[in-house]
């Protein structure tokens, strides 16, 4: 046999080895090892190689020729061992990597915003969205602001109605007592602007915490309101109507018809009750409306000349409008919650299903 | 107030029914809070007459009755009262009625004995709220007829919520009068014809002194009546409208005044000692009242006083002593005015109130003093015989009934509403007695002297407002005024999200819970009258409420609580202000991660705790210190530390002293944080900062401390040490134990270095660690370990 057919059989040879042996490869660490073995620097097709030399000039290219053969033989069945390896093994390693998805996730505890909490944040919102500021004022008051300056002296039938929490009063100290509405910040607002050299316009919304004298099933001692008013040149009923029902129908998220009724407070005149169109009976007559389509939520009117005077504000000039809502009664018709009581008791079961 | 449909419609010719009349009240602004039905309650309950009675063989209060209910058969009923006689009339519940205290009335056995059906009281028929005894009816009552009707209760009763400005419709007539307007009806005028007047019997002697409360008195003297019971037509009334019948003479004032709104007063003559004086009284002075209570006067209030005592608190209540009863033969009786406030700040102080109290706070109609004085007189002398003496008036009656003017204009009226007015509208309140005059766009308005409440423009545009109809202005949105940017407050909803429920307490607590963690001081706010001693000081602290709530829970099963509030604490602050301050506090307790299949249970400790608060703080821009506090009340050494943010205390962490813990029955360890919102920064905004361009190196150093220094003041000198480059270190691992001599701790420090403006290379971060491992050598002795 001359010296090339003898290497070209040792090819040969070597092709039918290697070709064995990668079929026997379980995974892709050893079919690089065989690839290595075969077609590495130090492989063993390198190796056949060697005998190149001995011989001529005319049979080198084609053994040459023959040597790419069996290596792009060799690669293209390497290539294809390996491809259908990986995709076995990540078969493999998916099967392997199966979860039971239905067993609970990793949670965190769930936190929750007081539903009242809520309320307010929401009522500011659609009172800041239609231009009213936000003001705050103090809990422990004096009889001026929570009373006398809102038209409501020391003799009236009103104020013994308010159910007001008194302070034990220091000597040189004037009675302090705890608001009984959030109206009071309506006078140091006021008071404050027209201290400070200003006038109005005014618009502003006040949410807090208001104090009764008053504890059953339908009432707390403490309680949460929040007082709106706008004072300028012309203000009217009208507006006070319109903002009113903008207001409900936001916060209820329904278009929902308003209705006012003649009613007396000392610090507004006209005086008004304002009820809306009953949201669990869209107005036909339910339990919750007692069968009147209405529900009773808030007390409204035009700001009382008196309480503008006790303000230093001309009431020739400027006018207008204040109410006060409930934020407990507005929170419950919206959510359906039927007793004033939880909001108080702070079940974490009752806060955390209702909270945002 | 409760008034029976029929008692409107001696006032005003009504055709509408109840239920429309009640809607036109509402819309009016008399809020009508039902429309009870009497007869309704008492249908099946009918009049019979005891033919026999004897006594229960078995039972010594019982008795056996066979009544005549105009049926072929007597009915046998078995009953407990003692009041009635053989022969007399008595409302039967007979078999099936459902009566209005929610009793059905079944045939039934008494001890033995079967009965049909159950004889009634007042109380029982719904019409008082308490009975002694059986109602016995008139001899004439017809058998077998529905006591409803014959009561005439078929009739509508409307409870109206009259308000504090209208004292003018706290009557019969005064209601009649606004729906007569309303309505364009006739109101019917009341009874003018004058009592019969007798010469012989004197004008009792009255001297007022206290002109400016009293400004109108009068007064007359009417002898010789024989009281007895007043007729059941007044009776039913008096019961339709809430009232106890007492005897003929005090029903028919009181019937007076619930028809004219006119309160008045009845004195038994000879129980009188000289003449009356309408004053003042000097402090100290006493007065029996008619409930049986001594009452001790203040200087100032206005009695009517004979020579020798007070014999009536003026406009509020007569004294025990000298009331009209059923022996009474000789009455003064009285018909006036007082000044509203005076009465209001009088009863107030006094703790008392009475029909008539609240209707001369409110303001009664003075055009109706002489009428009821006229109108009373006339039933008196008609049912009860007697003869009446001259009217003596002191005060000048004309100018108590002058009419007020208000000068305003329509355009001013049409502006506060948004409405225009039509000239139809001034018919209306011209017909409810205002005289309206309109000129060239100007308006004069004479107000009726009932109406109090009337005095200024603003009042005449409710009037207008009532009228028209407040369903008539249109809804209108103002013009937006200037917005001022307002912030948002993320500090509920930053504690929130990080797995706390938010609740709130109320701002008052027990004066025990107030001493838990603040100490006794003169800075506490104490309620004069707080619902009870649990609710009475206002809190100085967030905490014992926090407890209370974190109580509530653990006793419903729950593992663990995660709380927070946000509000005020309250104290003293000077003569003039009080201290309102907001804080938001957090309590945490028990389990805060539950047994799972990815992680085992896990138990609240101090570091939750700070962690959630350090969170907190750096969502608002802010980075905490946090210093050992040995000394906070209700605290525990050793776990408890002050929240520096910047120089500033901004607040308390720590365990809760297991020995409160316990007293609010929690069992695990509770921890507290309390953080003042007013000397936090309103959340500072964050900055721009570039993210970095060039790479971090990360580093670990392993230091053997003693004990006694705080991580917090290595990482200080660490941070010194470390130079520029050095943008974060922390303490990745703590050991103490087996290679760690007794009094050490074992420290794993990581150290991040970074350099903005180029890679930093390993001599770099060999620098800083050469000169971090020689501060800590230096400062704290302190070893690298291998």
């Amino acid at each position: 046999m001359s010296e090339i057919d003898s290497l070209k059989s040792e090819l040969r040879v070597l092709e039918e080895q290697a070709l064995a042996s990668f079929t026997q490869a379980t995974d892709l660490l050893a079919l690089q090892a065989l690839r290595v073995q075969y077609l590495g620097k130090k492989g063993a097709l390198t190796n056949v190689l060697k005998g190149v030399g001995r011989l001529s000039a005319e049979e080198r290219p084609v053994i040459g020729q023959f040597v790419n053969q069996v290596k792009d033989a060799l690669t293209a069945a390497l290539d294809a061992a390996e491809a259908t390896l990986s995709v076995a093994e990540k078969a493999k390693r998916i099967e392997a990597e199966r979860l039971d998805i239905t067993l609970a996730g990793r949670k965190a505890n769930k936190g929750a915003i007081h539903p009242v909490q809520q309320g307010l944040n929401e009522m500011c919102a659609i009172f800041a969205q239609m231009g009213f500021e936000i003001a705050e004022g103090p809990e422990v008051e004096d009889e001026f602001h929570n009373f006398d300056a809102l038209n409501i002296p020391q003799e009236h039938p009103a104020r013994a109605m308010h159910d007001t929490f008194f302070f034990h009063a220091d000597e040189a100290q004037q009675a302090k007592l705890l608001r009984t509405h959030t109206s009071p910040v309506q006078i140091r607002t006021m008071k404050g602007c027209v201290d400070s050299g200003g006038q109005p316009p005014l618009a502003v919304v006040a949410p807090g915490r208001v104090y009764r004298c008053d504890y059953d099933v339908t009432h707390s001692p403490m309680f949460h309101q929040v007082e709106v008013f706008k004072v300028d040149k012309d203000v009217s009923m009208a507006h006070l109507k319109g903002v009113l029902k903008h207001f409900l129908s936001t916060y209820f998220e329904k278009d929902l018809p308003i209705r006012l009724r003649p009613h007396y407070f000392p610090f507004t005149e006209p005086s008004a009750e304002v009820d809306v169109g009953c949201v669990f009976c869209a107005g036909k007559g339910c339990r919750i409306c007692k069968g009147s389509g209405w529900l009773e939520v808030l007390g409204s009117g035009m700001i009382h000349p008196n309480v503008l005077k006790a303000v230093g504000i001309d009431s020739s000039v400027y006018s207008g409008f204040a109410f006060g809502l409930g934020v407990e009664r507005l929170v419950m018709l919206k959510h359906g919650i039927p007793d004033l009581r939880l909001f108080f008791e702070n079940d974490v079961r009752f806060l955390r299903r209702m909270g945002a | 107030m409760k008034i029976p449909f029929s008692w409107l419609k001696e006032h005003v010719q009504l055709t509408k029914a109840p239920k429309d009349i009640a809607d036109d009240l509402v819309r009016l602004g008399h809020e009508v809070e039902s429309i009870a039905l009497p007869q309704a309650g008492v249908l099946g309950v009918r009049i019979g007459q005891i033919l026999d009675m004897k006594p229960h063989p078995d039972a010594d209060k019982l008795k056996l009755l066979k009544l005549d209910l105009g049926e072929a058969e007597p009915l046998a009923i078995v009953c407990g009262a003692s009041n009635m006689k053989q022969g007399d009339k008595v409302p039967v519940a007979t078999v099936g009625t459902n009566l209005p205290n929610g009793l059905t009335i079944k045939q039934g056995k008494i001890r033995g004995e079967v009965s049909f059906g159950m004889c009634c009281s007042v109380a029982e028929l719904g019409l008082a709220e308490d009975a002694d005894g059986l109602l016995i009816l008139p001899t004439d009552a017809p058998v077998g007829m529905e006591v409803g009707a014959y009561l005439e209760l078929e009739e509508a009763v409307l409870d109206l919520d009259i308000t504090p400005n209208r004292g003018d419709c706290m009557s019969a007539r005064g209601l009649a009068r606004d729906l007569a307007a309303d309505g364009n009806l006739p109101l019917i005028a009341p009874d003018e014809e004058p009592a019969d007047v007798s010469d012989s019997v004197a004008v009792p002697s009255v001297q007022v002194t206290a002109s400016n409360d009293c400004p109108l008195y009068m007064a007359r003297r009417i002898e010789g009546v024989a009281v007895s019971d007043a007729p059941d037509w007044i009776k039913a009334r008096l019961l339709a409208a809430g009232q106890r019948s007492i005897n003929g003479v005090v029903d028919i004032i009181n019937y007076t005044m619930l028809d004219l709104g006119q309160p008045m007063h009845a004195f038994d003559a000879d129980k009188l000692t000289g003449g009356l004086h309408v004053r003042a009284t000097v402090e100290g002075e006493s007065f029996l009242a008619l409930d049986g209570r001594e009452i001790t006067l203040h200087a100032g209030n206005i009695v009517i006083a004979d020579d020798k005592a007070v014999v009536a608190l003026a406009g509020i209540m007569g004294s025990e002593h000298t009331g009209v009863t059923e022996t009474t033969t000789n009455i003064v009786l009285e018909s006036a005015a007082f000044r509203a406030a005076l009465i209001s700040t009088t009863r107030r102080t006094h703790g008392l109130v009475s029909e008539s109290s609240m209707r001369f706070e409110r303001g009664v109609d003075p055009e109706m003093i002489a009428v009821a004085m006229n109108q009373a007189t006339l039933l008196i002398l008609e049912l009860f015989g007697g003869s009446a003496s001259e009217v003596i008036t002191i005060g000048d009656a004309d100018t108590l009934v002058k009419h007020k003017v208000v000068n305003t204009s329509i355009a001013r009226i049409e502006s506060r509403l948004g409405l225009t007015i039509p000239e139809s509208a001034d018919d209306v309140l011209n017909r409810m007695g205002f005289v309206v005059t309109r000129k060239e766009g100007l308006l004069e308005v004479e107000v009726p002297s009932h109406r109090h409440d009337v005095s200024l423009a603003e009042d005449i545009s409710e009037e207008y407002a009532r009228v028209i109809g407040f369903d008539a202005i249109p809804e209108v949105l103002p013009s937006l005024a200037t917005i001022k940017p307002h912030a948002v407050d993320t500090a509920m909803s930053s504690a929130t999200a990080a797995g706390f429920v938010q609740v709130i307490n109320y701002a008052f607590i027990s004066p025990a819970e107030q001493r838990l963690f603040t100490a006794a001081d003169d800075k506490d706010l104490v309620l004069q009258n707080p619902i009870s001693d649990a609710m009475s000081v206002m809190r100085r602290s967030v905490w014992p409420g926090l407890l209370n709530t974190a109580k509530h829970n653990m006793n419903r099963q729950q593992a663990g609580v995660m709380l927070v509030e946000q509000g005020r604490v309250y104290e003293k602050f000077d003569t003039e202000k009080n201290k309102e301050t907001n804080v938001i506090a957090w309590l945490m307790t028990g389990q805060i991660q539950a047994d799972a299949w990815y992680a085992k249970a896990n138990k609240a400790d101090f570091f939750d705790l700070k962690g959630a608060v350090e969170a907190w703080l750096e969502n608002r821009g802010l980075v905490a210190r946090f210093m050992a506090e040995e000394n906070k009340l209700g605290l525990q050494a050793g776990q408890c530390a002050k929240i520096f943010v910047g120089k500033a205390v901004v607040g308390f962490i720590g365990k809760v002293d297991t020995d409160i813990a316990s007293n609010f029955d929690l069992a695990s360890d509770v921890f507290v944080a309390e953080i003042n919102l007013d000397v936090l920064n309103a959340g500072k905004k964050a900055k721009f900062q570039p993210i970095p361009e060039f790479p971090s190196v990360e580093r670990d150093l392993v230091f053997l401390f003693d004990k006694k220094h705080s991580s917090e003041a290595i990482l200080q000198e660490v941070r010194k040490a470390g130079g520029q480059t050095l943008v974060e270190a922390g303490i990745f691992d703590r050991y103490i134990g087996k290679g760690v001599p007794e009094g050490f701790v074992s420290l794993g420090i990581r150290f991040v270095l970074q350099d903005a403006k180029r890679t930093l290379t390993q001599d770099d971060s060999d620098a800083a660690m050469k000169s971090i491992i020689k501060a800590m050598a230096d400062k704290f002795a302190a070893e690298l370990r291998g």
